[in-house]
């Protein structure tokens, strides 16, 4: 008696489980349609309308994915993707689609009612990458002829994978953004995505950011403003400084190859004043000299080192200064900055802290080494005429 | 239930003990009257021979052999028995009244005689292929060993090929399995200890073991279980092996079988028992644990580290053979966003136009195989050929081509196929489980696998082998019992026996010399 007692309560157990261990519904991958990545539109009429690259796949021998456009409308997000289904037949499987991609029109109404649905979904993902469109509409994006991948969401989502070597767009998911919103920050940035006409074909690139402020589109800055951005947040993973150094009287341009960079932000209090430190420390090395001079030799490496470090600090002031002016929107994070580091400080200050920033002192320091010339020890031209 | 279908059974079972030799009386002193005896005992059987003869002095000394034909080696019976009474001048060497001992010491030429008496007895000698020697006279006999059948000479078992190591293995004949034991431990420490099972079969088994090494337990253990053995008949060591199961419906052997001379041997240094069946090759050894599954042989005889990684590739695919089928049909049907986007793309894609569910084309592949594999086992080596060719490509390229199944579902059949065949030791186990786990992956996805897996974990838990925990070693890393379970140490660092096999004598050998490596 005490056995089946005991199976009863154990088998009990088991079946309460499968009825609340979530989704488990048995559904083969033929089943559903694949969605690689969404554009999102505002009608005239005040609908959104959803766009979502859909994956398709053809079976057979020489198997080739293609992707075709499916369009639905409604009133909220949620609503727009399920009236989707009765245009595309199959359900349609969010889990991984990799990029979301935003027109100006709906960036400037506000970012966070769009990515309510995306997050709030369980089947959509966080790591979903975010765009700005700079073209009209968003759906233009997915128009453009496919290029190195036959689906052009997952081109994208690689394009802002590699581009950490170029420094010119950070990669914002979701999750990234939702933190970026909800830890106090007044503002973020997003990448942003335009067109391109090159050899009679159009093509994306992503370049620059978005600045979302109070939720709302604010500006945009392009891909060079943005590498500084980069700079200031300490998130410079790679990318090239150029410099024009005159040599006896003719301009050469140096290209420097970042290879680590370190910012080092601290606020310094002097009663009411708040000031922000930045110390930048890049560690290059010289990976093009177009012209003659010799910058290898001691001398006119530090030379070298210390122009470059002087430029890099006039651009870093230059893009502050601009967004302190135009958007008042901070951006680089110094708020977040001063609440890990002087909390009661940040108390203090915080209710009108966009007003503070747009005062703030700020006090760039940039230290720029040179590591090596990589390949070659002298210039080409050099060693031709000697 | 099950108490009430076995007391139906027949009272008259075939285990109902032998009658019919006990009900005869004794020997009599007349040679016919005897000779009679034997013909009734042995009737209807014409393989027995009787020869009578007379010496040819003494007209008194009658005499008669009895045996069966082909159990015998003639030579020695016309050499050693009947050249010497028939030639011997008897009326002359003869000194003391009593005949038939004076025969038995003085005239027969033989390394084993005894004089009997007991019908019993003599009966099952001359079965066992002895040559029963009658004299008119005497109500007793003699019993001439005279053994000598075709036995299949020792070459290396096919099941257990080795590249490196002794190439002998075990035959059907429980003696020369013996001298093939005794050859490799010369100790007076190891015991043989006979015992016959089998009410009409008679069957000789010998239990093994080395007298300090083994534990009295698991000895004792296993003579009370092959006590309460009431069977009419053993043919092969398999019939013992699941009667003296601790697990009897546990699909995981707890009693080991091996081919290999080495391998008993290597397990009676173990402390482990073996217990040699007359008629099978195959001897069995307690207590079996769970790793001696994917032990072999030859890790003990290569480098360390090469045996260990093999022993790593057995036990890994042990664990794929029984899991990969439920992994990939749950992340397919289920966990789809577990699935890398490039992966999820091509099986989407060889999925298209497949009319058959996966979890359906995967339960009819697996199926498939184990026909395969089991018309592989039964064919003739020359059609087995056909099979594979019929079956690997009608099976796998033509199924997929017609759109039936889809490529992944061939693979991961094949894989499953595969890594179930090097472990051949447990397969029922592998089998079983297999379709278990692939059940609670169909219904519940991930979960329903860890479920049945958990389930899995628990019985192997739970088995004990003569008591011994099944799943020892496996979880440890120490020394003792680690050393030898999924790596193998070199041989200068296992310098003690395994602690919970035998528990006696536990060094091998000395510590201090061998800790410098």
């Amino acid at each position: 008696m005490k056995r089946i007692k005991a199976t009863l309560l154990t088998l009990m157990l088991l079946i309460s489980c499968i009825f609340f261990a979530g989704c488990l519904n048995y559904r083969e991958v033929d089943e559903f349609s694949i969605v690689a990545g969404v554009a999102v539109d505002k009608e005239q009429s005040g609908q959104y309308k959803l766009t979502a690259e859909v994956v398709k796949i053809g079976g057979g021998k020489d198997t080739k994915t293609t992707s075709e456009l499916i369009t639905g409308e409604g009133k909220t997000m949620f609503d727009a993707a399920r009236n989707m289904i009765s245009v595309s037949g199959k359900k349609l499987y969010w889990s991984h689609a990799k990029v979301l991609i935003l027109s100006e029109t709906v960036a400037r109404e506000g970012v966070g009612k769009i990515l309510d649905w995306y997050g709030r979904d369980p089947e959509t993902r966080e790591e979903t990458l975010i765009l700005v469109s700079q073209a009209e509409t968003a759906r233009e994006i997915f128009d453009i002829p496919e290029n190195t991948e036959d689906i052009k969401s997952f081109q994208l989502g690689q394009i802002i994978t590699n581009e950490k070597s170029l420094s010119k767009a950070p990669k914002t998911d979701i999750l990234q953004f939702a933190i970026d919103s909800q830890s106090g920050k007044a503002a973020t940035v997003i990448p942003t995505i335009g067109l391109k006409q090159a050899e009679k074909k159009t093509v994306a690139q992503i370049m620059g950011v978005a600045i979302i402020k109070d939720d709302k589109l604010a500006g945009m800055l392009d891909g060079e403003e943005t590498k500084y951005l980069s700079f200031i947040k300490d998130e410079i993973k790679g990318g090239i400084l150029t410099e024009e150094v005159q040599v006896r009287g003719t301009p050469t341009r140096i290209a420097l190859e970042i290879f680590g960079s370190k910012t080092k932000t601290s606020p310094v209090i002097q009663g009411n004043d708040i000031q922000m430190n930045i110390d930048i420390e890049t560690t290059v090395s010289i990976g093009e000299i177009s012209g003659n001079g010799n910058f290898i030799e001691e001398e006119g490496r530090v030379q070298l080192e210390k122009l470059a470090g002087a430029v890099l600090k006039q651009r870093v002031e230059a893009l502050i200064e601009k967004i302190k002016m135009q958007y008042g929107a901070d951006i680089f994070g110094f708020g977040g900055k001063l609440r890990e580091d002087r909390v009661k400080v940040w108390n203090s200050v915080s209710s009108n802290w966009n007003d503070v920033f747009k005062s703030l002192k700020i006090n760039v320091t940039a230290t720029v080494h040179i590591k090596n010339s990589a390949g070659y020890t002298r210039n080409l031209q050099e060693s031709e005429s000697s | 239930m099950l108490n009430n279908l076995f007391k139906k059974k027949p009272k008259d079972s075939p285990t109902g003990k032998e009658a019919n030799t006990a009900e005869y009386l004794g020997l009599s002193k007349t040679l016919e009257k005897n000779i009679a005896l034997f013909k009734s005992i042995f009737e209807n059987d014409e393989t027995l021979v009787i020869r009578e003869f007379q010496n040819k002095n003494l007209k008194a000394a009658r005499c008669c052999i009895l045996y069966i034909d082909g159990m015998v080696n003639s030579e020695i019976i016309n050499q050693n028995i009947i050249l010497p009474v028939l030639r011997n001048d008897l009326s002359v060497n003869i000194e003391s009244d009593n005949l038939l001992n004076e025969l038995m010491c003085k005239v027969i030429v033989s390394n084993d005689v005894k004089e009997k008496a007991d019908i019993n007895e003599i009966v099952g000698s001359i079965i066992y292929g002895d040559t029963l020697f009658l004299l008119d006279g005497y109500d007793k006999a003699l019993i001439i060993s005279t053994k000598g059948w075709q036995i299949r000479s020792v070459t290396e078992p096919d099941s257990a090929k080795v590249v490196r190591g002794p190439r002998e293995g075990f035959t059907e004949s429980i003696l020369v399995n013996l001298s093939l034991l005794r050859r490799k431990i010369k100790n007076p420490q190891l015991k043989f200890r006979f015992k016959e099972i089998g009410e009409r079969t008679h069957t000789r088994t010998c239990i093994c073991y080395i007298g300090n090494l083994a534990s009295m337990d698991v000895l004792s253990q296993l003579e009370q279980r092959l006590e309460k053995i009431k069977i009419d008949g053993i043919i092969d060591s398999g019939y013992i092996q699941e009667l003296i199961k601790d697990a009897p419906y546990s699909p995981f052997e707890t009693v080991g079988s091996t081919e290999r001379p080495d391998v008993i041997a290597a397990k009676l240094l173990e402390g482990r028992i073996a217990l040699f069946v007359d008629g099978s090759p195959f001897v069995l050894t307690v207590p079996y644990v769970v790793v001696e599954n994917f032990q072999a042989n030859e890790d003990y005889y290569n480098n360390y580290i090469f045996a260990t990684m093999n022993r790593l590739i057995r036990g890994f695919t042990a664990v794929t053979s029984i899991t990969i089928p439920a992994i990939f049909l749950s992340l397919v049907t289920y966990h789809q966003e577990m699935l890398p986007t490039p992966m999820l793309l091509s099986i989407s894609s060889s999925r298209q136009n497949v009319p058959i569910p996966t979890v359906a084309s995967l339960f009819i592949m697996l199926f498939i195989f184990d026909v395969l594999r089991e018309v592989g086992v039964r064919m003739p080596t020359p059609i087995g050929q056909t099979v594979s060719i019929v079956g690997s490509l009608v099976l796998g390229q033509a199924a997929v081509e017609a759109k039936l199944v889809s490529a992944p579902v061939i693979i991961v059949t094949a894989i499953t196929g595969i890594t179930t065949l090097i472990n051949m030791n447990f397969i029922s186990a592998t089998i079983i489980f297999r379709t278990l786990l692939l059940l609670g992956a169909a219904f519940l996805g991930i979960y329903g696998f860890l479920l049945c897996f958990i389930i899995l974990y628990l019985h192997l838990m739970s088995i004990r082998s003569f008591g011994v925990p099944y799943m020892m070693n496996v979880t440890k890393a120490q020394n003792h019992d680690g050393q030898d379970a999924w790596i193998r140490a070199p041989w200068w660092m296992m310098t003690t026996r395994p602690k919970i096999i035998g528990g006696r004598d536990l060094p091998r050998q000395p510590q201090s010399k061998n800790e410098k490596g």
